[in-house]
């Protein structure tokens, strides 16, 4: 199992007035190499359980597991060099940086590892290749179609060769010609070793053929149907 | 505007390339260098003026020792900035004894400090 | 270790990178901060370098001051001093020579200049000898010439002489007195000279109306300059009224005549102060959304708080360094080949005979690190810590719509 959750809990404001419990007793697995999909409403708690295994933050309680590493207790810092190494996010609204070029909004992961520009230029036109972008490589992101920025935000996610893609609700403003294209590219990857976990609500995501396991999520529990 | 022949703007398009082939932080190192460099002519340029000036200096000793003058002659319009150094501490309130500064030159040239 | 240390130095410059790309997409508002800043400092840069050149100028020339000058007082305000004191002070072991001088002010009322007008025995003076060395054309007159005048450049140019050789000036009962011009002072004495006219001791007496029997001051010289302020003391137990000002405290006088507290100066404070404190209340008014969205953003692509605080500093450091660099730079070019022009309305004022300002300001590392302390560093501090309050948005909050 490349992601182990085990009793995983996740409570806000612990102790205070404002104390919200987004999960409670997360039980979850996830092999290597397979696609699983979150899915649920929106408050559900899916952007917190996709933040736990993105080690943005670590449970309150419970045991998590991500790529051989336990992550309570994990300091603040090195759940980013963890997060550097093993995770690759796609955003709802892909959060590409507009000003940046498409060049440097890929290779954004890159700068704080210390990887020269010649590298990072190497990588970049690499993915930008294998997603037929090459064109807009010194265009300012702001500028470019949604169908574009979407390959440009998976292209971010791959430049470090991470082995787990995360991805929050990646067709939410995505029309279906578009949402189909992101789950084929999902699709090619899972084939290529990665393992994917998407969390969304929309039926062209969940009723993928490539997605192995559909986990519903309401009220901050899996909900077994 | 008429366009420029292109052998013109060659030089321009080739100093484009070139400064966005470049990393911003090399980029950013040249100006500094130029900065400093063009500093450091100044500072050079300047002191060559200093030596030039250094040879009035004869005169001006000359002139300080031979009439006692205690002085420079930059704020004549008042004896308190004019000669601060010998002036009494009366001076600046000569209209009143609770006279405001009216002259520009008081609010850079302090009055003289008691003896 | 090697390799260890060549990441760490390759990250560095990835982050420094990232905050000159982050500088220029932001140019117009990174410009308008650089320029305000520049321009604090280039006022602060060049009120320290004229009055330091000034200063300079004033200790080169001032050693060579009376090593006493001897004046009368009378309820707080100079007055004529009875020529008879010369036979006291002769009488003062230590004392080498006294001569009397005659001098004061005459305003002329139709070019509405002050002219410094000194009448004195030239010949009796160390180094009397050695003035004409300091004129451009002509000499000085003898001791018994009378109407003869050695005038500065500035009243040669206000008299409009061209040509002629005599002028007149008013007594004060209204009478003409007329001067023929016996020489003028050399452009390169201005600083000192150029309001200057040298006369007779006698012809000085005429023109202010000065009873026989009382000079304007004295200029006292000692036999061992060691023993100057012994002999002051003396010469104030010994007569009544008088104000002993010595060589060391006319030096005084000028170490202290400009300074942060003088009126110009404390406005130039004062604005350095305003400035900073806008600059820092707008660091400090909060990220936009965009900002925090930015560095959410980074942060969840692998960025640390550290790196994200590395980028804001090295934005204040640059842009506070390049605003440095500029503004001492043309505070250089401002007071030594612009001769402080912007300054000329607080350093002249409504004088009407103004000397060309030849400075040459001393720019040491101490100068120059007084000054980074006193701009670039609040700025600096200013910027961190809404930087570290911004480093703190967390990471999650660029997930979710």
């Amino acid at each position: 199992m490349l992601i182990e959750l085990s009793g995983v809990s996740k409570i806000y404001n612990q102790g205070r007035a404002n104390e919200v419990r987004a999960l409670t007793g997360i039980d979850l697995g996830v092999e290597q190499g397979s696609m699983v999909c979150l899915k649920g409403p929106s408050g559900s708690g899916k952007s917190t359980l996709l933040a736990i295994i993105g080690c943005i933050f670590p449970p309150t309680s419970g045991k998590a597991a991500i790529a051989d590493r336990q992550l309570a207790r994990l300091p603040d810092r090195f759940l980013t060099l963890h997060r550097r190494e093993t995770i690759g996010f796609i955003f709802q609204r892909f959060n590409i940086l507009p000003e940046l070029t498409v060049l440097e909004n890929i290779t954004l992961p890159l700068l704080p590892l210390g990887v020269p520009p010649k590298e990072r230029r190497q990588r970049a036109h690499e993915l930008l290749e294998r997603f037929a972008i090459s064109h807009r490589a010194k265009f300012p992101a702001g500028q470019i179609s949604g169908g574009e920025l979407q390959r440009v935000a998976i292209a971010r996610a791959l430049i470090n060769n991470q082995p787990i893609i995360l991805a929050d609700e990646p067709t939410a403003h995505l029309d279906t010609a578009l949402s189909r294209e992101f789950m084929e590219i999902m699709q090619q990857l899972k084939e290529a070793g990665k393992t994917i976990v998407i969390a969304s609500h929309d039926p062209l995501v969940f009723d993928h053929p490539a997605i192995d396991r559909t986990v519903t999520i309401k009220d901050g529990k899996i909900h077994v149907s | 505007m008429p366009r420029l022949p292109s052998r013109w703007c060659s030089p321009c398009a080739t100093a484009r390339r070139c400064a966005e082939a470049m990393r911003p932080a090399f980029l950013f190192f040249i100006l500094l260098c130029l900065l400093l460099a063009l500093d450091g002519a100044l500072l050079a340029a300047g002191r060559s003026r200093s030596k030039a000036q250094g040879a009035s200096l004869g005169k001006l000793a000359a002139a300080t020792s031979a009439l006692g003058l205690t002085d420079l002659a930059v704020a004549t319009e008042a004896r308190y900035t004019r000669h601060p150094a010998v002036s009494d501490p009366m001076a600046p309130f000569m209209d009143h004894p609770g006279a405001i500064e009216h002259f520009p030159t008081g609010a850079f040239w302090r009055p003289p400090s008691s003896h | 270790m090697a390799t260890i240390s060549r990441t760490n130095l390759e990250k560095q410059l990835n982050i420094l990178d990232y905050a000159l790309s982050s500088l220029w997409r932001r140019r117009l508002k990174s410009l308008s901060v650089l320029l305000v800043f520049a321009a604090v400092i280039f006022l602060l840069a060049s009120f320290q370098m004229v009055t330091q050149a000034l200063t300079d100028k004033a200790r080169q020339v001032l050693v060579h001051t009376p090593e006493i000058t001897l004046q009368k007082m009378s309820a707080g305000r100079q007055e004529a001093i009875p020529l008879a004191y010369q036979e006291q002070l002769a009488g003062i072991f230590g004392i080498r020579k006294v001569v009397p001088r005659i001098w004061g002010y005459y305003f002329d009322e139709v070019r509405l200049a002050n002219y410094t007008v000194m009448g004195m025995a030239v010949d009796q003076m160390p180094e009397g000898a050695r003035l004409d060395t300091a004129l451009a054309s002509g000499a000085m007159p003898g001791p018994d010439e009378q109407g003869r005048a050695v005038i500065g450049q500035a009243i040669s140019k206000a008299l409009a002489l061209e040509g002629r050789a005599t002028f007149s000036l008013f007594r004060p009962d209204l009478s003409l007195k007329g001067f023929t011009v016996s020489g003028e002072f050399s452009s390169d004495t201005d600083i000192l000279t150029n309001d200057l006219m040298v006369m007779s001791l006698a012809d000085a007496r005429d023109l202010f109306a000065l009873p026989s029997g009382l000079v304007t001051d004295f200029c006292i010289y000692v036999a061992n300059p060691k023993e100057i302020e012994t002999i002051a003391k003396k010469i104030a137990a010994a007569l009544p009224s008088v104000r002993v000002l010595t060589r060391p405290q006319i030096q005084k006088t000028y170490q202290v005549v400009f300074g942060w507290r003088s009126g110009f100066g404390s406005i130039c404070l004062l604005a350095a102060l305003a400035a900073f404190v806008i600059l820092a209340w707008d660091k400090a008014s909060g990220l936009s959304p965009e900002e925090r969205r930015e560095i959410a953003i980074l942060k969840v692509l692998g960025w640390e708080t550290s790196d994200i605080l590395a980028v804001r500093f090295w934005e204040s450091v640059i842009v506070s360094g390049l605003a440095c660099l500029a503004g001492m730079t043309a505070a250089y070019l401002h007071v030594v080949y612009f001769a402080a022009a912007l300054f000329r309305p607080v350093l002249m004022g409504w004088s009407v005979l103004r000397p060309e300002l030849q400075l040459a300001p001393r720019i040491e590392a101490g100068d120059v690190l007084l000054l980074i302390a006193f701009t670039v560093i609040p700025y600096l501090a200013a910027t961190v810590i809404p930087a570290w309050r911004s480093a703190t948005v967390p990471a999650d909050s660029a997930l979710g719509g």
